[in-house]
């Protein structure tokens, strides 16, 4: 016991007279600065956020048990939904229902499109450069002032309608203020927005594959096509896991693009109003921060189990 | 090479330690609301010691020294938050404090402008514990911060004699249980009919319109003879339907208990609010479908962002909105002019009673301030008279809230008009503890039955469950 112990510590000193841990000081102050952060306004926030969830407060009073009521408010709400109830007598369940489908539209078609995207910006083709930079553009713009735009675009008489009545005449909605089609305006901005930053992702992850398995490939006379298809795809898998992750991640939180193009209490019909919004209103609106931090814990059990699922299943068969 | 690689992590290191003790300076600031920073005062009295030393002995140096620790120690500073309608309303509110300064240099005002999520942000810090010491308070959310304790009651800080010079029915939002104030108003705004002249005269209309029915009618001519809608208003929008169903003859609404749905069940509000939700029901989307120019739209059917959008793009030619759309129209619409091309009216009246609302912000003391008499001189300061004439009347932007100042030559002339307008009840912003909960509730049910959504029915039961769930915990 005793002399391994000794061992121990004769161990770090070396480490510490070594040239090395001058370095691994610096490492651990620089570290430090980023983990003190992350520690307050992450983990302790995150941490406060469950502990308030059994809380009934007002911000300004003090605070008071109710243990499981305030997931109890979900439950009712949920169980409403599910009965039919109109959107604004089921917030949350409209917020569930909604962020379902938009996620089920936007996560696929933005990893397709940032693959297509890739595969596109991979190419020895003159003037690659400035694809590659225009896609990545919306990436680095506020979704905020992208939302905006859009909603422009969007108008009755729009640039979008306007364009639309080529392709498809006398298809002309109003896009922001019909409920049949906010959610589906709302996924487009969102696809648009994204698929240039995991674009970046995949090409990274295509840079990087042998190029001698594309020249066996060649030899044997698969096209580009197949290449994609029989090579390119398979070996980014891991990179499509990861990407389909994140995207999971980012549209089941969603709330900029539906605060700005719906409004806070999600536009009409409700079309628009997401989990996320939401617990904003719940916590600002109707002041219940216990139930807006449980209503929390649900989103991320949700985001928890659909993502350690899918990763389950499918990073053993990337391996 | 070596020496560049060594002074490379020197740097690196150096940063690093600037970085955290910067970080732990902040938390250690925020961490102090009140620490009295005590830079100023010293520095006037420092040059009082210095002249001293060159003239006469030691002992008087120890005299001014102790003089110099009194001084420090009186120095007061509060913390103002506020929101901003503006560049010139922030620039005024540093004049207003400077003047203040100046009279009082003993008190120091921080002025801190939160311009978004204004009560999101104060509760958010009442929450931390590090509340500002005076803020803006909108009368929708008066209630709560009464009941929670948070505030101070301004009544016992000042003199009866001030208190009388506001207007009785804007300190109605602030009184608390025990008849104290907790509040007083710094400006006040309220309900009228905007109209356009010149699609008036297009339409062959010599007045503006003096009923609801009225309005409605002279909505149809206008959308009929001109090709614009008659009328903007939100869809949904409780408080704007409010004044329809007060001059029916609807009891005053407040809601604190569960028993309060009834109120939806009062025949004058089920009358009205059929007729508000029809408004648009049929002013707009029935004439859509016969093809014809809708007389009723919203602004957002016009390409507007809000009723003052869509009244100064003229693309309606009446809406019914407040004295913040005053300012608004002369700074976004210069060429439309106040008397020649537009001209306000009163709100039209019901069969019973003229009605108008009124929205009004207070400023606040926070309970746990430890300064309530220097916070107190500076409410004083910036609502009274002299502070009103600066901050209200000359800017424009609302209506003063204390009496005497209607005639003030630089009062707006659109202004002074909404003044002179007479109304048999003038209804506050304010119908129990979650105003602004149930303002919201209510009208996603309206818009949902103005698209057709629902029935008018469903809505008017929707809005009762509304109300009984809200307060039956």
């Amino acid at each position: 016991m005793s002399k391994s112990h000794l061992f121990l510590s004769q161990k770090i000193k070396s480490l510490l007279e070594k040239r090395k841990s001058r370095e691994a000081l610096e490492a651990l102050v620089l570290i430090s600065v980023v983990t003190c952060l992350n520690m307050v306004f992450g983990y302790f926030a995150a941490a406060f956020a469950f502990y308030l969830s059994f809380f009934k407060w007002d911000y300004i009073g003090s605070m008071e048990f109710v243990g499981l009521k305030n997931f109890m408010v979900i439950f009712e709400d949920l169980w409403r939904g599910i009965n039919g109830a109109y959107f604004f007598q089921a917030p949350f369940y409209t917020g569930l229902k909604n962020i379902l489908l938009y996620t089920a539209i936007v996560v696929p078609t933005q990893t397709v499109l940032a693959m297509i995207l890739a595969a596109f910006a991979n190419q020895k083709i003159k003037g690659v450069q400035f694809y590659k930079v225009s896609y990545f553009l919306p990436a680095v713009t506020s979704p905020v002032i992208i939302a905006l735009i859009f909603i422009w675009l969007f108008m009755k008489q729009g640039f979008i309608n306007y364009m639309l009545q080529f392709v498809a005449p006398g298809f002309a909605p109003d896009w922001i203020n019909d409920k049949n089609y906010l959610l589906y305006a709302i996924a487009l901005v969102a696809i648009w927005g994204t698929s240039g930053h995991f674009m970046v992702s995949f090409l990274a992850a295509m840079q990087s594959i042998p190029r001698d398995i594309y020249e066996a490939a060649m030899l044997e006379g698969a096209g580009p096509i197949r290449r994609f298809i029989y090579i390119t795809v398979p070996m980014l898998k891991p990179m499509i896991v990861y990407v389909v992750v994140l995207g999971l991640i980012g549209a089941l939180q969603m709330f900029d693009l539906a605060w700005v193009m719906a409004g806070s209490r999600g536009g009409p019909g409700g079309a628009g109003y997401t989990m996320a919004l939401d617990i904003y209103n719940e916590a600002f609106i109707n002041l219940r921060p216990g139930v807006a931090a449980a209503k929390s814990i649900f989103l991320f059990v949700l985001i928890f189990s659909i993502t350690y699922v899918f990763q389950k299943k499918y990073k053993v068969m990337a391996r | 090479m070596k020496y560049s690689k060594a002074l490379e992590k020197t740097t690196s290191l150096v940063i690093a330690l600037i970085l955290i003790i910067a970080i732990i300076a902040a938390a250690w600031y925020a961490m102090q609301p009140a620490a009295p920073p005590t830079t100023p005062t010293p520095t006037t009295v420092t040059t009082t010691v210095a002249t001293t030393v060159t003239q006469a002995t030691t002992v008087a140096t120890t005299v001014v020294q102790t003089e110099t620790t009194t001084a420090v120690v009186e120095k007061v500073y509060i913390r103002f938050a506020g929101w901003s309608a503006g560049e010139t309303e922030m620039k005024n509110y540093e004049k207003i404090i400077k003047m203040f300064e100046e009279k009082y240099p003993n008190i120091a005002v921080k002025y801190e402008v939160i311009t978004q999520m204004f009560h999101e942000n104060i509760l958010a810090s009442f929450g931390a514990g590090v509340a500002p010491d005076v803020f803006y308070l909108d009368s929708a959310w008066a209630p709560i911060f009464i009941e929670k304790g948070a505030l101070y009651p301004i009544s016992d800080l000042v003199s009866q004699d001030f208190m009388n010079q506001f207007y009785d029915f804007l300190l109605e939002p602030f009184k608390g249980p025990n008849g104290k104030i907790y509040g007083l108003p710094k400006d006040w705004s309220m309900l009228m009919l905007f109209y356009n002249k010149k699609l008036f005269e297009q339409a062959g209309l010599t007045k503006p319109p003096d009923t609801w029915e009225e309005l409605e009618e002279y909505a149809k001519i206008i959308a009929d003879k001109t090709g614009k809608p008659g009328l903007a208003i939100y869809l949904g929008g409780f408080n704007r339907y409010m004044p329809v169903a007060l001059s029916y003859g609807a009891p005053k609404p407040w809601f604190d208990d569960p028993s309060d749905a009834s109120w939806f069940d009062d025949p004058a509000v089920k009358k009205t609010m059929e007729w508000y939700i029809n408004l648009y029901l049929k002013g707009k989307i029935e004439r859509e479908k016969q093809g014809l120019t809708p007389y009723v739209v919203a602004p957002q059917d016009v390409g507007a962002g809000w009723l003052g959008d869509a009244f100064g793009k003229q693309e309606v030619a009446m809406v019914i909105s407040g004295n913040w759309m005053i300012p608004f129209l002369a700074d976004q619409f210069p060429d439309f002019k106040f008397g020649e091309d537009w001209d306000i009216a009163p709100v039209p009246r019901g069969p019973e009673k003229r009605v108008t609302m009124a929205y009004t912000v207070a400023l606040a003391i926070n309970a746990k301030t430890e300064h309530p008499d220097a916070a107190a001189k500076f409410v004083e300061f910036v609502l009274g008279p002299e502070g009103q004439k600066e901050l209200v009347v000359k800017m424009g932007h609302t209506l003063p809230s204390i009496k005497g100042l209607e005639n003030d030559p630089n009062m707006w002339p659109q202004h002074r008009k909404s003044l002179s307008f007479k109304y048999d009840l003038v209804q506050i912003f304010l119908w129990g503890p979650k105003s602004g909960e149930l303002e919201g509730k209510i009208s996603d049910i309206m818009a949902s039955a103005m698209r057709g959504e629902i029935s008018i029915d469903e809505a008017l039961n929707a809005m009762k469950q509304t109300v009984e769930e809200m307060f039956s915990e």
